[in-house]
C-alpha cells in the first residue's frame, strides 16, 4: 500500500469535499483539549487546525492584532481566506490565543450571517475531581450540540469504539516514535512531523491503514547514518516540518519531541472505565502532559522530558518558544535548572508560525550540534 | 527624606528591599503632600495601608499571604492573614523605570520577552531576591491570562510555601459560578489546615459587611463620574482600579468616602476635574500606571478628562443573605469573575463588549482610547470587536496605543502625550 500521502502536511480541502460529499460534516477542532473520539462518534470528520505554510496572515492580524501569537492568527487567517473550508470548528479555552479565535470566529459568523456551527468548551487547567467533573459537563453539552446538529445520537457504545480506533491509532505512533530509539533510525524527525500532522488531515480509519503500511515498510527504509547529534525537540505548537529539517540539515537527528502536533497529542492510550466512558475520556485529555498550560502538571511535564531523554538517548534538548506564546514562554524558570543538574544542555530558541530567520536558525543549530556530538 | 534617586540606587544594589523602598517612598509623598497639598492626603492612605502590612504583617501576629489574580480575598483577614497582592509591585514601581528594568531583565533569562510586563517584574524581583519580606502562604488564580498562569505556578514552586490555586472558567453562568464557590470551600479548608484555625462566620460577616460598603461607595464614586463636567480626575481611577485587592478592609472604604465627599464639592461647586470640560474620554483596556501624569496632561491641554474605563469599572455584586454559607460563596465567586482585567480581559469578548457598551451609554464619552498594554495579548485580540460596536453603535473612531504599563523602555511617556496630541488635533477637535 503507498502510504505516500502520510508526508503531505499541506493543508488540503481534498479530504474535507470528499467526506462531504457524502452528506457528512466536517469540523474545525482548535487545541489539544477537544476530544476527536466525540467527533467519531457523531460521524464527524474532525480537522486539528493549524497554520502550516501560512505566509501572510494579514487579515487575521486587522482582528487579533501583531501582539497576538502567530499560530493563531495563521489559524484565523486561514479560516477567514478559506483555506479550511469546513462546517464550523469546536474550539477549547487551551490557551487565550484559542479563546479569541473563537471569539472573533463567532463575531464574524454572526456579522456575516454564516450560520457555522462554532462552539467552545472550558478545559480547567487543573487535574483535580472536581475540574475533571465540570470538563465532563463541557464534554455533555458539546455531545448534545453535535447531536442536535447531525441528528446523529452519541451512545456510550459509539464512544467506547471510538476510543479503541483513536487508541489503535495511538499504539501505531508509539510504534512508529519506537523506531527513532534506534541507533540509525530509519524516519527523521522531519518525517515524523509530516506524519503526524497528516492525522489533522485524513479521517482516523485511513490514516490507520497508511501507518501499519509505512510500519510494514520500516525495514525497507534507509537508515538514517549521517547523524552529528540526536536531539529531543519541545516548545509550543509546531506544524511546520521545515523547521526541523533546517535543524537536521545541519546534522541535528530529531528523534523525540514534547509538542502538541507529536508525541504529546498522539502517544499514551486511554484508558476507559465502562462505567463512566465520558469521564475517563475527560480524565484522559485533563491529564495528557499535551502542553504547559496545565498549572499544576509543569513538574511531571519536565519528568517526562528528562524520561524521554534518557530513554531516547537524546544528547540535548531544543526548546522552541513561539513569540507571543505564553503558555510554553516560561518552561526555562525550573526546566533550565533540571536540564543542568542532569547534565542534559538546552539550547531556547524564539521563532514565529512563518519561517523567518532561517539562517539565524541553522547557525544557531549547528553551533548547538557541534556543542552536542560526541567524539567518534 | 532621602532622593528617591538615592533609594533607587540602594534596591537596585541590593542594600534596600522592594518592600522598604515602597513603604519610604509613600512616606516621602505623604510628608511632602502634607506641606504642599494637605487636601490631597487621603489619596496616599490605601496605599500606605498595604505596604505597611506587607513590611509589618508576620512582626504584628499575622500570617502574609501572597495572591495573585482575582480570588476570595474577604475570607483572608478572618485567618488572621494579610493577603498581598502581587501586582501592587510592578504598579508601586512602574514609575520607577530603572527598577522594573532590572526585574523584567531578570526575568527575561527564563521567561519570553514577550510575555506580560507585570508578572515578569514580579518574578524577577523574586528570583532578585529582593521583596525583602517572604511570605507564609500563596494563593493564585488561572486568571487573568496566560503570562500569569505560567509564572505564577513557577513561582510556587520557587517559593516553596503552602500554595493554593483557583482554576477560573470562561463561563458566567451557574455551572461556572458554582464551580469556583466549589473551589472556595477547598480553600476555606486549605486556610483552616494552614492557620490552624476554623472559619469563624461572625468574622467573616463583618468582612463581608466592610467589602458591601466599600463597593456600594466605589459604585457612588463611579456615579458621580457621569456628572457633566466630571467631578473627579481620570488619575483617581487608576487608584481605583487596584482597590479590590483590599475590598475587606475599611481603609478603601474611607478612600471612597473622601473621594465621593470631593467629587460632591466639586459639583455642589459646579466645577468638573478640568475647568472647561470638552472632552470625556472612555478608556477601552489598561491604564497608563507609569504615566498616570498623562491624565492630569490631559486635563491641563485638552480639557479632556477619562470619564470611565473598561480596566476598573465593575458590576455591583453584593452579599444579600450574610448567614446563607452558600450564598456567600456565590457571590464571592462572581466577584472574582467581575475583578478588574478579570471581566474585560480573561473571559469572552462578549463580556468586555458589554461593559464598554454600559460605559458608553452611562458616561456619554465623546472620545475613545485604547491604551493597548503589549502584554495584553488577548485584550488586543478583542480590540477590533469592541471597536467596532463603538464605530457603528456610536459612531466614534478609536485611538489605538501600543505602551507597555510597567515597562518604561516601551514606549516613553512624552511619545505616548505625541500620539494623543495628534490624535486630538487631527481627529477630534477637526
Amino acid at each position: 500500500m503507498d502510504y505516500q500521502k502520510l508526508f503531505e502536511s499541506d493543508i488540503s480541502n481534498k479530504v474535507v469535499k470528499e467526506w462531504r460529499t457524502q452528506g457528512k460534516k466536517a469540523l474545525g477542532v482548535m487545541c489539544c483539549h477537544v476530544p476527536e473520539e466525540i467527533f467519531y462518534a457523531a460521524d464527524v470528520l474532525p480537522i486539528r487546525m493549524r497554520g502550516t505554510n501560512c505566509v501572510d496572515s494579514s487579515e487575521a492580524e486587522t482582528w487579533m492584532s501583531s501582539f497576538s501569537c502567530s499560530f493563531a492568527r495563521s489559524i484565523l487567517q486561514y479560516w477567514l481566506d478559506g483555506t479550511y473550508d469546513l462546517d464550523g470548528f469546536v474550539a477549547s479555552d487551551g490557551c487565550l490565543m484559542a479563546s479569541r479565535i473563537y471569539d472573533n470566529g463567532v463575531y464574524i459568523n454572526e456579522r456575516e450571517k454564516k450560520g457555522q456551527f462554532i462552539r467552545q468548551i472550558g478545559a480547567p487547567r487543573k487535574y483535580t475531581p472536581r475540574t475533571i467533573s465540570f470538563y465532563k459537563e463541557e464534554l455533555q453539552d458539546l455531545i448534545a450540540d453535535l447531536e442536535k446538529f447531525t441528528g446523529n445520537e452519541i451512545t456510550d457504545k459509539k464512544l467506547r469504539e471510538a476510543i479503541a480506533k483513536h487508541n489503535e491509532m495511538r499504539t501505531l505512533i508509539k510504534e512508529l516514535y519506537g523506531l527513532r530509539k534506534e541507533k540509525d533510525p530509519v524516519i527523521s524527525g522531519t518525517d515524523t512531523l509530516k506524519v503526524t500532522l497528516a492525522s489533522t488531515n485524513m479521517p482516523v480509519d485511513e490514516y490507520i491503514e497508511l501507518l501499519k503500511a509505512l510500519l510494514n515498510d520500516a525495514k525497507n527504509r534507509t537508515p538514517i547514518t549521517d547523524t552529528r547529534a540526536t536531539i529531543m525537540l519541545i516548545g509550543s505548537a509546531l506544524d511546520n516540518p521545515e523547521y526541523i529539517k533546517v535543524i537536521e540539515d545541519k546534522g541535528g537527528l530529531v528523534i523525540m519531541d514534547a509538542l502538541c502536533f507529536g508525541s504529546r497529542g498522539l502517544n499514551e492510550p486511554l484508558v476507559v472505565d465502562d462505567n463512566d466512558v465520558l469521564g475517563s475520556i475527560a480524565s484522559y485529555y485533563l491529564s495528557r502532559l499535551v502542553c504547559p498550560r496545565m498549572m499544576d502538571k509543569h513538574v511531571e511535564l519536565h519528568d517526562f522530558i528528562i524520561k524521554s531523554v534518557r530513554e531516547y538517548n537524546a544528547d540535548g534538548v531544543i526548546y522552541e518558544r513561539m513569540q507571543n506564546c505564553e503558555c510554553w514562554g516560561g518552561e526555562n524558570v525550573l526546566l533550565e535548572k533540571r536540564l543542568k543538574d542532569e547534565g542534559i544542555p538546552l539550547l531556547t530558541l524564539e521563532r514565529e508560525e512563518q519561517m523567518a530567520n532561517v539562517g539565524q536558525l541553522a547557525v544557531r543549530a549547528e553551533a548547538f550540534v557541534e556543542m552536542i556530538e560526541k567524539e567518534g | 527624606m532621602a532622593q528617591v534617586k538615592d533609594l533607587e540606587e540602594l534596591v537596585l544594589n541590593g542594600d534596600m528591599s522592594i518592600t522598604e523602598f515602597a513603604c519610604a517612598k509613600i512616606d516621602g509623598s505623604i510628608e511632602s503632600m502634607r506641606e504642599k497639598h494637605p487636601e490631597l492626603l487621603w489619596t496616599m492612605g490605601t496605599q500606605k495601608f498595604v505596604w505597611d502590612n506587607c513590611r509589618d504583617a508576620q512582626k504584628n501576629g499575622q500570617k502574609l499571604l501572597f495572591f495573585g489574580g482575582s480570588v476570595p480575598v474577604d475570607l483572608f483577614p478572618v485567618f488572621d492573614c494579610f493577603g498581598f497582592y502581587l501586582d501592587t509591585i510592578p504598579f508601586r514601581l512602574s514609575t520607577n523605570p530603572n527598577l522594573t528594568s532590572k526585574y523584567i531583565d531578570e526575568a527575561e533569562k527564563f521567561v519570553g520577552a514577550s510575555m506580560c510586563g507585570l508578572d515578569k517584574t514580579e518574578l524577577g524581583g523574586w528570583l532578585c531576591d529582593a521583596y525583602g519580606v517572604k511570605p507564609d502562604l500563596f494563593v493564585y488564580n488561572s486568571v487573568p491570562c496566560d503570562s500569569s498562569r505560567t509564572v505564577y505556578p513557577a513561582m510556587e514552586k520557587i517559593m516553596k510555601v503552602p500554595t493554593f490555586s483557583f482554576d477560573t472558567p470562561f463561563r458566567r453562568d451557574d455551572r461556572g459560578i458554582d464551580y469556583l464557590a466549589g473551589q472556595i470551600e477547598d480553600f476555606i479548608s486549605f486556610m483552616e489546615e494552614q492557620t490552624g484555625k476554623k472559619l469563624d462566620w461572625e468574622k467573616l460577616k463583618i468582612y463581608m459587611q466592610n467589602s458591601n460598603r466599600n463597593f456600594e461607595l466605589q459604585k457612588k464614586c463611579a456615579d458621580l463620574r457621569k456628572h457633566k463636567p466630571c467631578p473627579l480626575p481620570g488619575r483617581l481611577l487608576v487608584l481605583n482600579g487596584s482597590t479590590n485587592a483590599l475590598s475587606s478592609y475599611p481603609a478603601v472604604g474611607d478612600l471612597f468616602e473622601s473621594e465621593l465627599e470631593v467629587g460632591q464639592m466639586m459639583i455642589d461647586l459646579g466645577m468638573g476635574a478640568c475647568p472647561d470640560e470638552k472632552y470625556r474620554i472612555a478608556i477601552l483596556q489598561n491604564m497608563i500606571w507609569g504615566h498616570a501624569r498623562i491624565m492630569d496632561w490631559m486635563e491641563r491641554e485638552y480639557n479632556a478628562v477619562a470619564v470611565m474605563d473598561a480596566f476598573g469599572f465593575q458590576g455591583d455584586v453584593m452579599y444579600e443573605h450574610l448567614d446563607d454559607r452558600k450564598d456567600c460563596l456565590r457571590v464571592m465567586a462572581m466577584r472574582m469573575q467581575n475583578n478588574p482585567m478579570i471581566h474585560g480581559a480573561s473571559g469572552p469578548s462578549e463580556h468586555h463588549l458589554k461593559l464598554v457598551d454600559e460605559i458608553f451609554q452611562n458616561y456619554d464619552p465623546n472620545v475613545s482610547m485604547f491604551f493597548g498594554h503589549v502584554g495584553c495579548k488577548h485584550t488586543w485580540a478583542s480590540a477590533k470587536i469592541i471597536t467596532d460596536m463603538i464605530q457603528e453603535k456610536y459612531g466614534m473612531p478609536t485611538l489605538f496605543i501600543d505602551l507597555d504599563c510597567i515597562d518604561g523602555r516601551y514606549k516613553s511617556g512624552e511619545e505616548i502625550q505625541v500620539q494623543i496630541s495628534e490624535y486630538f488635533e487631527t481627529v477630534v477637535m477637526r
